[in-house]
């Protein structure tokens, strides 16, 4: 019986630590900036739709949600591609100087290593390019830190699939490329989808480089745009709130819609 | 991972194309290289130039290394990082561990647990700074709004420099112990149960038997999770530019914040990007080790 009790205190604690932030953020989403800061309601009074629409009509939030869209598709379809392509060459080839077994561990590095110390050369590149403020110069930048996780993620997961399954379809006729298509790619598909998925969620999610690199609403991605709303003295709560949910929204459902698949890229790898 | 040789030999030898593997994995490299790889090499030599307006005036050699060795707020910055990672993941590993130890045993409810968890880690990392500024602000904060209902003062948490500090580790706290968590359970259901459950049978106690066979067990994932955490804790920018932006005075303002600040607020490009390549090839040295682990981990 204590037991019992004292799982189930553990789990409300839990769940209240985890949820209780959030709710705050959500409630006062839909409160006026009046009722935020003098009337002090723990529950909204009066709740409000007003400071969503007006993002989206007074501030930029759709062109902010279709940067964001397009950037991270473009992005995380071309780094699967090319990860991928590169991830078999290493999993299934004895390369030169042993590069197979060399080359994923130092991708891997790279994507271990917090993208802000290249901040600013990255920023040089992308200025001399003539991409600043583009989704171009966004999808250059999350491409090549995508493909480094993809690589490493989808060079394991071929390696999972049998070798002799590629080379009866190869005696039966298949080239090396059509094999690769027709038998690895569909084996490899749950690995190729928990991929996406943590680079959806890390590019969506990208701060840093969108804030030095985009400036106006034609290239801002959402994270970007929510923080123009944050101002040192006088803070627009409500809109803030309401940025912040909307802003969040999209990915955690999303996240929650395909949790099964997070883990192993949450933790590169390390948990299968 | 053992059965890699034998059959990449047979495909060697039997089959066509020798180029083959390295068309594949040109576009792959190409694009690290130019994006990722030569900007880094660049941050190295730009990290030797006086900038002005944006543009290398004229090369200075190593001054900008030594001038940080001098520089006041860059000690300050990188003494606040080193407190704010080691403080942070110091509790993220006990209550990760606690909870995982927690949850290892019981299956109902834990399903949902492990999905309201997910949250803190996904949600984007500005919005989980604006989630801690709605509830520290003292004008319309939960803390606030919670004091006052008790009949209290509204807190003062942001302006007071020791709290806003602590309220930044609760804030990595609460994105990140998630991630703690759900490694060291995957590292816990993965032990074998038998040491455990001779020791309980000797009458060894529950804590014992945690000190004497699960903590020595679960150590190469709990090594993998602290240093793949306290690199990524390093990193840590998105919400402290929304929290406190450094502040008050320089409480909170990590190394990333300082170098950020230099280069984009203070115009100095040289000087910032010495500063990344140092703290760079730190992070690069726990990289390297991290790599290391991960592989054993792999093959174990």
């Amino acid at each position: 019986m204590t037991a019992r009790v004292a799982r189930w205190t553990g789990i409300v604690l839990i769940l209240a630590v985890v949820l209780i932030p959030i709710y705050w953020m959500v409630a006062s989403s839909v409160k006026s900036n009046k009722e935020i800061t003098q009337d002090n309601t723990l529950v909204p009074h009066s709740p409000t739709l007003q400071n969503y629409s007006n993002l989206f009509a007074e501030k930029d939030f759709g062109a902010y949600l279709t940067n964001s869209i397009v950037v991270t598709s473009v992005s995380v379809f071309v780094s699967l591609v090319l990860g991928s392509l590169g991830a078999y060459a290493i999993a299934r080839f004895r390369l030169v100087f042993r590069l197979e077994r060399r080359l994923g561990l130092a991708l891997l590095t790279m994507r271990i290593v917090p993208a802000v110390v290249i901040l600013i050369p990255v920023y040089l590149l992308i200025l001399e390019l003539d991409l600043l403020d583009t989704w171009l110069g966004l999808i250059v930048i999350y491409t090549a830190i995508n493909v480094t996780f993809v690589v490493w993620m989808m060079e394991s997961f071929f390696r999972e699939i049998p070798v002799d399954l590629e080379e009866a379809a190869m005696v039966d006729g298949d080239t090396r490329l059509s094999a690769f298509r027709r038998i690895v790619v569909p084996l490899a598909a749950p690995g190729l989808v928990a991929t996406a998925i943590f680079a959806i969620i890390v590019t969506y999610n990208e701060f840093l480089f969108a804030l030095v690199i985009t400036a106006t609403p034609d290239s801002m991605t959402m994270p970007r745009g929510t923080a123009t709303l944050i101002g040192r003295i006088d803070t627009d709560w409500a809109s803030m709130s309401a940025a912040g949910v909307l802003g969040a929204l999209p990915i955690v459902i999303f996240a929650l819609f395909v949790q099964r698949h997070l883990v192993r890229g949450l933790t590169l790898g390390a948990v299968k | 991972m053992t059965f890699g040789r034998a059959p990449r030999e047979r495909l060697q030898g039997a089959q066509l194309d020798r180029a083959l593997p390295y068309f594949l994995l040109a576009p792959a490299v190409l694009v690290v290289l130019a994006v990722l790889v030569y900007p880094f090499v660049d941050g190295i030599q730009a990290s030797t130039q006086f900038y002005r307006f944006g543009r290398p005036i004229k090369s200075v050699g190593l001054e900008n290394y030594t001038d940080l060795w001098s520089d006041p707020q860059f000690r300050n910055a990188l003494w606040v990082t080193v407190k704010f990672v080691t403080l942070a993941v110091a509790l993220e590993t006990v209550l990760g561990l606690a909870l995982a130890l927690f949850c290892a045993r019981e299956l109902r409810g834990i399903r949902f647990v492990r999905t309201t968890l997910i949250v803190p880690m996904v949600i984007t990392p500005v919005v989980v700074g604006i989630v801690f500024r709605l509830i520290y602000a003292t004008d319309a904060g939960m803390l606030t709004t919670v004091s006052e209902k008790l009949g209290g003062e509204p807190v003062q948490i942001l302006s007071n420099p020791t709290k806003a500090f602590l309220g930044l580790v609760l804030l990595d706290v609460w994105e990140w112990t998630p991630l703690m968590f759900l490694i060291l359970l995957a590292g816990i259901q993965s032990l074998p149960v038998e040491p455990s459950e001779a020791a309980r049978v000797d009458g060894a106690g529950s804590w014992r038997t945690f000190l004497d066979h699960t903590l020595p067990m679960l150590r190469p994932v709990l090594a993998v999770a602290i240093v793949l955490r306290t690199i990524d804790a390093f990193g840590t920018f998105d919400q402290v530019f929304v929290l406190t932006r450094g502040g008050p005075g320089e409480a909170t303002r990590l190394v990333s914040l300082y170098g950020y600040d230099t280069a984009f607020k203070f115009q100095q490009v040289g000087y910032a990007a010495a500063m990344f390549v140092t703290v760079g090839l730190i992070i690069l040295a726990f990289a390297l080790a991290a790599v290391r682990m991960l592989r054993r981990v792999e093959t174990a």
